[in-house]
């Protein structure tokens, strides 16, 4: 059984933050979960899939977070209870709904998760999405532990009911993703039955009216919030300098605290609730202190908010001075950490601190080099990625015109860097890749001669490169589409989409055919291995130069990652060292410095190319690419 | 240098010096050397940068930096000095004995004649021939046996990389090679050959090189796109230039023959041709080409002692008949060899300077080839 379907009232279990708030929804009866993955929010969804079965659940992936979040809101107008969870980018796709439900209401609660990535360690951006509450009048809760996570998630079910509006929790990347101690409560055992009311409407119209009723739940949540337990003070009556944080800022505000063992002298007020925020709360705790340091991660957004009430009542405050990010003592980019908290408070305060010697990352990078072998961001061992972009390198240069790759978003975004070999120019949003190349494949009447290519993998197509293609066939646009279809959507983590054959829960779904979709949009469509990369290539370039119009070329290989768990190598790999010339060979080392899959190593005693046994998934792309052809395959 | 800083003699330099100087003959003896250059469609294409200094490709490359007193001297043990048409041990009219070869051969059958004898005898274990693929794209090949020396015969008057076919092997057991390479093909084997860069190719198997005279070669696809606007079928079987005063293009297409005038392929002589000082492919071991009026026959020169033999043992074994070279042709032979060597300098001087070209070579001599009489001057 797993731990978060456990009816184990009062048992502390250990949980990862998604976990929690998983749970947290459990508790709170929840019945539809719907998301689209995306790091670091994929576990909410995913931990829910493995117990829906069990707890008479319907959790799925839909095809992305628009979609997800409409499925999840079905469920509160029929009445039940309805989580949805995405990662930050994921929000403003779902924003355009999520910007007209607020002013139709919802019935169920419903609760939508938004787990953010500040320093934007596996995303494309580190938006706060926090601003979403604010831009939507919507009721925003922040966990700052693990605890709290699974807490705030089952008081946001409520508190969604009891306002008729969808609650945002937003979780951060070191709150989803470390674990700790999490006491259960009771799982309810009710089975509601859901209907719609005919008698209810959904409308966000009239506009203005439901604007100005909007406005009149957010009152109701500012007056609900001021009793919070959520929010709480801790320190002195007069500290010297209060740190007035929220989410992830609190873990670190208190480690930053006991590095100074300066709890007597400075204050933490933290917030949960943090949109609205209580306004009578905040003043009042506004007055125990002059000196005010903000503590969050990505955008001011606290920050900015007590600013706000401050300037409203300044005249009954006094002077008071505010730190954060618009001082420049905190960061204003990147991800928070302990050190860099301990830092501001230090230098606000004047407490003497042996800072980090300025080495420290240094060393600890060299003393963790002796240990872990290094590896620069890579595709994996026979990753079908990698052979693509060889072929694309090899056929643009072979081409002549001088030719680019507009980017999308997965693991094939590596295609940016040395891995896909800086094939990739573009990188946005998912989908942009072929919205893009729609414009791009316009510019030929003003005289653009280089051809255009779109990549996109088979899970991002359906999330949202189908319009992109459909406008392409309508506008006449020239471009050529790779869609990378590895069957997956791996870089989160291989949950099913509607290519794969099976849902979130395990069950079999009808796959959805790439190649008669994109034929449907009027697309030239042509299939080819990538592991086959002088095919690939010859294709690659007939398709270029011979095609006009919209193509779409479907380089279909499994990835390397799923394959390796139902099938067993293709191929017995070996570098035969009598014909690898080593260093003498005018190749200067391109396998493994270049070409740089994981399987091949060097061999410095040997001074040549070996394979690594270990790890080489025999998909023999490398044979190809040795100029002394000392890379050999036999069939495994 | 002026500099001080390191001349590059690797793919940078190759890449400014030949490549995109339009002047690369698609010889092929760069490529399968690094993963950075690829030949597609009679064009070598420069991948990426490469950070060596020093590499085989600049070193083998037929256009670049070629001192050819040196590499004479390292053929033949003398400096370049018989310019009319390179050393000559013997010259002679050939052709091949059994139908089998003169049938699909472009004249007297005596290259393939000879790749075939040489294998069945052992002389040599694997030739590497040039084959054209359905779309007359020659490619370098590795042959062991008679039915794919025949599928090499003839010539679509396109250059082909044929030398990265030696490059990439593999080569696994002790194989002795025999090559068939136009003359910047076996000036590339002679500068492989006389390199004394560390890094290794598969040369010292070469025992062979038969070279093909050769006045200018084609670039692929303009060529292709003019041929089939000319001619009715997509399938093109066969390619021959008539013998002068007439030099018509006689192409097979499907089951009829069209005549094209030469000169309206001119346009399509790849530009590193113009610069070629070679037509009798001197750095070989036996060059064979046509004779101007007795068709069927083969203009052969016999270069080596290696040469001499297998030449020798071949004509014993009944495979080749000989015939001495009428005079006349001979003397036009020279004639045309020469011209070849005077047009090159015009080029080159059109370009800049003779000095600054792709070989060093002494003033005595320029002089001397660019004279009328072609004799060395006192």
């Amino acid at each position: 059984m797993s731990s978060i379907s456990q009816n184990a009232p009062g048992k502390t279990v250990l949980l990862m933050g998604n976990e929690a708030i998983a749970r947290g929804a459990l508790e709170a009866g929840v019945k539809v979960c719907a998301a689209y993955p995306g790091n670091p929010s994929s576990e909410i969804i995913g931990t829910l899939a493995k117990v829906a079965d069990e707890l008479g659940l319907h959790v799925e992936w839909s095809v992305n977070e628009k979609v997800a979040l409409e499925v999840a809101t079905a469920a509160s107008f029929a009445g039940l209870r309805g989580l949805c969870a995405m990662k930050q980018n994921g929000l403003n796709v779902a924003s355009d709904f999520l910007l007209n439900l607020n002013l139709s209401g919802c019935r169920g609660g419903l609760v939508l998760v938004v787990a953010d990535d500040p320093a934007g360690v596996s995303s494309s951006n580190e938006e706060d999405s926090r601003i979403f509450a604010k831009l939507g009048d919507l009721p925003l809760l922040e966990p700052a532990n693990f605890q709290e996570a699974k807490e705030m998630t089952k008081s946001a079910f409520e508190i969604s009911e009891q306002l008729g509006l969808p609650v945002l929790i937003r979780s951060v990347t070191r709150v989803s993703h470390a674990r700790g101690n999490v006491c259960l409560d009771e799982l309810p055992q009710s089975r509601p039955k859901p209907r719609f009311e005919n008698s209810l409407r959904f409308h966000a119209l009239p506009a203005v009216l439901n604007h100005k009723l909007l406005h009149e739940k957010l009152n109701r949540a500012k007056q609900m919030f001021e009793e919070s337990p959520f929010n709480f003070y801790r320190g002195p009556e007069k500290p010297e300098l209060m740190v007035a944080t929220s989410g992830s800022g609190w873990m670190y505000s208190l480690e930053a605290m006991i590095n100074l063992n300066v709890q007597e002298r400075v204050g933490v007020l933290k917030l949960g609730t943090t949109w609205p925020l209580p306004e009578s709360y905040v003043l009042e705790h506004l007055k125990k202190a002059d000196r005010i340091l903000f503590i969050e991660e990505v955008d001011p957004f606290l920050e900015n908010n007590v600013k706000e009430i401050y300037a409203q009542n300044c005249l009954f405050l006094g002077l008071k001075a505010f730190f954060g990010k618009a001082s420049k003592h905190i960061p204003d980019v990147g991800e928070l950490n302990p050190e860099i908290v301990t830092h501001a408070i230090q230098n606000l305060i004047q407490v003497p601190y042996e800072p980090r010697p300025a080495d420290y990352a240094l060393r600890a990078h060299e003393a963790a080099a002796e240990l872990i072998p290094a590896r620069a961001l890579s595709f994996c061992p026979g990753c079908p990625h990698r052979a693509t972009y060889w072929a694309v390198k090899i056929a643009l240069a072979l081409d002549g015109r001088d030719g680019f790759v507009l980017g999308d978003i997965g693991c094939y975004s590596l295609g940016m860097g040395p891995s896909g070999f800086g094939q990739m120019r573009t990188l946005h949003a998912m989908g942009s890749g072929t919205g893009l190349a729609c414009g791009f494949g316009q510019l030929n009447r003003f005289g653009l001669e280089q051809p255009v290519i779109a990549v996109c993998g088979d899970s991002t197509f359906y999330h949202a490169a189908m319009p992109a293609l459909a406008n392409a066939y309508y506008n006449g646009a020239d471009f050529l589409l790779l869609l990378l279809d590895n069957s997956a959507t791996a870089m989160t983590g291989f949950q099913p989409h509607p290519g794969t054959g099976s849902t979130a829960t395990g069950k079999e779904a009808p796959v959805i055919d790439l190649k008669a979709i994109c034929e449907v949009f009027g697309a030239h469509v042509e299939v080819v291995d990538p592991f086959d990369v002088a095919a690939t290539v010859e294709t690659l370039l007939r398709l270029l130069q011979e095609e006009k119009g919209v193509k779409v070329l479907i380089l279909k290989r499994e990835c390397a990652l799923v394959s390796a768990k139902h099938q067993k190598r293709l191929y017995q790999v070996e570098v035969e060292q009598e014909h690898c010339l080593g260093e003498t060979c005018g190749c200067n080392r391109f396998c493994t410095r270049i070409f740089k899959c994981p399987g091949l190593m060097w061999d410095k005693a040997a001074g040549k190319a070996r394979i690594d046994e270990a790890i080489c998934t025999g998909c023999g792309v490398c044979t190809r690419i040795c100029p002394a052809s000392a890379i050999r395959k036999e069939k495994a | 240098m002026e500099t001080g800083e390191k001349v590059n003699r690797g793919l940078k330099a190759l890449g400014e010096k030949v490549l995109n100087s339009d002047q690369c003959t698609a010889c092929g003896a760069c490529l399968s050397l690094c993963p950075y250059l690829r030949s597609w469609k009679g064009r070598v294409v420069k991948l990426d940068n490469c950070n060596l200094e020093e590499g085989r490709c600049f070193a083998y490359c037929p256009r670049t930096e070629v001192d050819l007193d040196e590499v004479y001297r390292g053929f033949f043990g003398k400096s370049y000095e018989e310019i009319e048409m390179g050393p000559v041990r013997k010259i002679m009219m050939a052709r091949a004995k059994d139908p089998i070869w003169t049938k699909k051969a472009q004249t007297g059958g005596v290259v393939s004649a000879l790749i075939d004898f040489a294998l069945r005898e052992g002389v040599i274990q694997a030739g590497v021939l040039t084959p054209r693929d359905g779309d007359l794209l020659p490619q370098g090949k590795i042959i062991t046996n008679r039915k794919a020396v025949l599928s090499c015969a003839g010539s679509s008057y396109v250059s082909g990389p044929t030398l990265e076919a030696l490059n990439r092997g593999p080569w696994k057991g002790q194989e002795r090679i025999g090559i068939v390479g136009l003359p910047c093909q076996a000036l590339a084997l002679a500068r492989m050959k006389t390199s004394t860069l560390e890094k290794k190719t598969p040369i010292d198997r070469v025992d062979l090189v038969i070279g093909l005279f050769c006045t200018w070669a084609l670039d692929y696809k303009p060529f292709m796109a003019f041929l089939y606007k000319r001619v009715s079928s997509l399938s093109i079987k066969k390619l021959n230039i008539t013998p002068p005063p007439e030099r018509i293009l006689e192409v097979m297409a499907g089951k009829t023959l069209s005549r094209i005038p030469v000169d309206d392929i001119r346009p399509f002589i790849r530009p590193s041709c113009r610069v070629c000082l070679d037509m009798t492919a001197e750095l070989s071991d036996i060059s064979v080409g046509t004779v101007e009026g007795k068709e069927g026959w083969n203009t052969v020169i016999v270069r080596t002692a290696m040469g001499e033999n297998l030449l020798k043992r071949a004509k014993k074994a009944g495979v080749i008949e000989t015939r001495p070279l009428p005079k006349d042709n001979l003397s036009h032979l020279k004639e045309a060899s020469l011209l070849k060597k005077r047009r090159a300098l015009d080029a080159l001087k059109e370009m800049g300077e003779i000095e600054k070209g792709y070989f060093t070579l002494s003033a005595n001599l320029i002089k001397c080839i660019l004279s009328e009489s072609g004799e060395t001057l006192p």
